[in-house]
């Protein structure tokens, strides 16, 4: 299929769940409760993005409180002295204390066992996002290694664990996200680095999600994708995922300059903003990267997560991408002459 | 019988035997009334407002989920001060007032924020030249103080300096857009905007960092009269100044090209004149208070004389003048009055007499209660269960102004807001925070720390510290900034 939608990963959070995750951390209700509450809110929006028309789905991240908890938690070696929260999307303080160790026996960070959950509820294609090392190591605070580099490549080295676990369990596609990158420009090479390290000896497609944050959908930075070039070129990748409905689509010229060997997840439907975009305005975003890309070098997929959207618009939204990338293909085969 | 004394501090100042006179006089006169003595509330203030909504001694119904309906009798202890010949009296007089209220009412029960004082408050701000004829004093001097506290020029240097400094950061990333937007919401006579534009001017030359080039300075205000006068004001930076009429409450409906792009927002006494309602918890039960604006039976006798009318005809003369304003009505009714001055007096003397009669009603449950658009009342729920018995303002038109200029902040800019706050609920229990009359409009101190969970779940820290620039100010400064 040429043009394929998904998604970036996060889904609508409603209220209700956000209170009970609140409640959680607030011990008003119990982690099986809260567990049994996961399962049918993945279930719900796995359908949801069906219903939508995404090709590709995720498990909409419902599980992860926000983008780095979920897996701080996780990661041998960091210590979270204060689990409590007096709101869940709130971040833990975390730290590091000593070097953390990497061997096979210590235990999984139980990511295989949310895909394997989500593989049995659909037939769909599924992509599979994590957040990367480096932003992970931005929310530690390090007293184990001599600089944060050495930190964010002991991260890599779990995560690129992980990812082989999840590649053994049948993932075909995933994700690193990067949320905290368009705050530091300067560290690009670095941050190269580490993804590298991740997707080392894991034969999947691996895109890299890179955006200008979307923490209570805000921008956390503000500036353009020029940052990124050229230590991105050396990024071990298949495609970049990149934030343009909101920002307009003069960034789509660095492919052009560029000529990165990347597919590039094209944003077309704006997350910070909850006015349903047409399909028709959707298809002009495509066709705007379609004069410098190939179709099949581009996937369809929002700036970011949906987590802040209600969950109508989400549909909304997503029904009108898949609208506008069908509208597009049908140009493409020339199925309108067709049709008409 | 519970007995609430807020004033705490006053008291320590001033001879305190005026409590004990109001506890007994109230002990005795209700002696022959058929109130549950069990159930009573008696709350005093001290309300440092000369000009306010109330009578000395209030009755307020409390209606009691349970059916069981009790009372509050609400005492103003700076006004009974002095009147011990006559307190029982007073006390008794108010306890009838349920039988025969001897009052006006120019509205029925409904929460704070729908009550005609906005409408008032409203006609202000929109007929201030007006009002500033008729009064003789500019509304600045009306403050207290007689100035803003915003016209400083310390203040203004060092969010200045914090500008250029988030400025020089982003330049370093190439990251600086070329027009670097400020804005300032509730601009008054532009003393305040005048001020801080010199002072950037100053330090922009003196530094070399060539920012003023790509500043835009946008002024909004309510009031076209206030606008004007403004722009007046910042005339030697018109090329950089732009000024719009808007509503406080819903600043992104006109500033919507200016959404992530504000580096610094501006604010400054315009949450303490916004809307609000209050909410009581009693008894582990959250309660709404409801207001109806009344005219004591007297006043309103002497008022509608004074525009040869009558007593029936004087609500729907109220409310023409707040439809229509001073000028169109004296047009209308030249019967009445000699000309437009002769309005705004009418209008003037309606302001002074104006009071506000309290019940509380159930409220329940939380989330069905939208504080402003965006905003349930479940955010309350933490403030109201952990401090007992406490009655707060709840701030709405604050929140909605709050709420709707969060999204036009650029990721690293800040508001900063220099107003009258509440920052701990503690303050609740010991102070009168209003509504009071300021000059013509209305006042009430911003609940700071429903601010503070409302900004904290958007991803912004809001803090609240005393105004650094003048000894023995009330002004605090709120500032709120992205946390992460």
């Amino acid at each position: 299929m040429i043009l394929p939608t998904t998604v970036v990963g996060s889904y609508s959070v409603p209220e209700w769940l956000e209170r009970a995750k609140t409640d959680y951390h607030q011990q008003r209700i119990s982690g099986a409760y809260l567990r049994e509450i996961y399962d049918v809110a993945i279930k719900a929006a796995i359908k949801d993005q069906e219903r939508a028309g995404i090709d590709i789905v995720s498990d909409g991240e419902l599980r992860r409180d926000n983008d780095i908890d979920y897996f701080l938690e996780r990661l041998p070696g960091v210590e979270i002295p204060h689990r409590a929260k007096s709101h869940y999307y709130d971040y833990y303080e975390a730290v590091v204390h000593r070097p953390i160790p990497c061997d096979d026996e210590l235990p999984a960070m139980g990511l295989v066992e949310d895909f394997r959950f989500t593989r049995r509820q659909t037939d769909r294609a599924i992509k599979f996002s994590f957040t990367g090392p480096f932003s992970l190591s931005k929310r530690v605070r390090n007293e184990a290694y001599s600089s944060d580099a050495d930190l964010m490549l002991a991260f890599a080295k779990i995560l690129n664990r992980e990812a082989k676990l999840l590649a053994q369990a049948g993932a075909t596609f995933l994700q690193i996200d990067e949320p905290f990158l368009a705050g530091y420009p300067e560290q690009v090479e670095l941050a190269v680095k580490a993804i590298n390290a991740v997707v080392e000896g894991v034969d999947v497609e691996w895109a890299a999600h890179i955006c200008y944050g979307n923490r209570h959908a805000r921008p956390a930075w503000e500036g353009h994708y020029d940052f990124l070039f050229p230590a991105i070129l050396e990024a071990h990748v298949d495609q970049l995922v990149l934030e343009f409905a909101r920002k307009g689509y003069d960034d789509l010229a660095l492919f052009e300059r560029y000529h990165p060997p990347f597919k590039l997840g094209l944003g077309v439907i704006d997350v910070k903003n909850p006015d349903v975009e047409t399909a028709e305005l959707v298809a002009s975003r495509i066709e705007k990267a379609l004069a410098i890309l190939p179709p099949d070098r581009i996937y369809v997929n929002p700036d970011c997560g949906l987590r802040h959207m209600p969950t109508q618009v989400a549909i909304e939204k997503l029904q009108a991408m898949s609208a506008g990338a069908s509208l597009v293909r049908d140009k493409i085969f020339g199925r309108a002459a067709v049709h008409a | 019988m519970l007995v609430e004394l807020r004033p705490t501090e006053k008291l320590r100042d001033h001879n305190n035997s005026v409590v004990g006179a109001v506890l007994g006089s109230i002990l005795h006169a209700v002696e022959d009334d058929t109130l549950d003595l069990s159930r009573l509330r008696i709350v005093c203030d001290w309300i440092q407002y000369r000009k306010n909504f109330r009578d000395p001694i209030e009755i307020r119904p409390i209606l009691d989920p349970s059916g069981r309906g009790s009372v509050e009798i609400a005492v103003d202890l700076r006004r009974v001060a002095g009147k011990d010949a006559d307190l029982e009296g007073e006390i008794t007089r108010a306890l009838a007032r349920r039988q025969d209220a001897r009052r006006l009412y120019l509205e029925s029960w409904c929460p704070t924020t729908r009550s005609l004082i906005w409408s008032f408050n409203a006609l202000y701000w929109k007929h201030l030249a007006l009002w500033e004829t008729v009064s003789g004093r500019s509304y600045e001097q009306a403050l207290p103080g007689g100035q803003s506290d915003a016209r400083n020029t310390a203040g203004a240097r060092e969010t200045i300096l914090e500008l250029f400094s988030i400025w020089d950061q982003l330049a370093a990333r190439r990251a600086l857009p070329d027009q670097l937007h400020v804005l300032e919401l509730g601009v008054g006579n532009g003393n305040q905007a005048r001020v801080w534009l010199d002072e950037f001017v100053r330090l922009d030359r003196e530094q070399g960092r060539d920012y003023y080039r790509r500043l835009h300075y946008l002024m909004g205000d309510y009031s076209p009269h206030l606008l004007e006068m403004a722009r007046n004001n910042v005339q030697k930076h018109a090329d950089h100044v732009s000024g719009l009429v808007l509503d406080a409450m819903a600043p992104s409906k006109t500033l919507g090209f200016l959404k992530y792009k504000a580096f610094f927002v501006y604010i400054s006494n315009v949450y303490d004149n916004l809307p609000t309602d209050e909410i009581a918890r009693i008894n582990g039960h959250n309660y709404q208070v409801e207001t109806r604006a009344h005219l004591r039976l007297e006043d309103a006798e002497r008022i509608a004389a004074s525009v040869r009318t009558n007593l029936e005809d004087l609500p729907d003369l109220i409310m023409k003048l707040l439809r229509l304003g001073p000028e169109l009505v004296a047009e209308t009714y030249r019967d009445k009055f000699e000309d437009v001055l002769g309005a705004v007096r009418f209008w003037s003397d309606l302001w002074d007499a104006l009071g506000l009669e309290e019940r509380y009603v159930p409220l329940q449950p939380l989330d069905t209660y939208e504080i402003a658009p965006g905003a349930n009342g479940e955010i309350m729920r933490s403030i109201l269960e952990a401090n007992g018995d406490l009655r707060m303002h709840v701030s709405n038109g604050a929140v909605a102004s709050f709420i709707d200029t969060l999204p036009l902040l650029h990721p690293h800019g800040f508001i900063q807001c220099h107003d009258l706050f509440v920052t701990d609920v503690e303050q609740y229990a010991t102070g009168f925070r209003g509504p009071g009359k300021y000059d013509g409009s209305v006042v009430n101190w911003g609940n700071g720390p429903l601010l503070e969970a409302i900004g904290g779940r958007r991803g912004f820290i809001v803090d609240f510290r005393k105004f650094a620039h003048r000894a023995g100010s009330n002004i605090v400064t709120m500032t709120a900034r992205v946390r992460e």
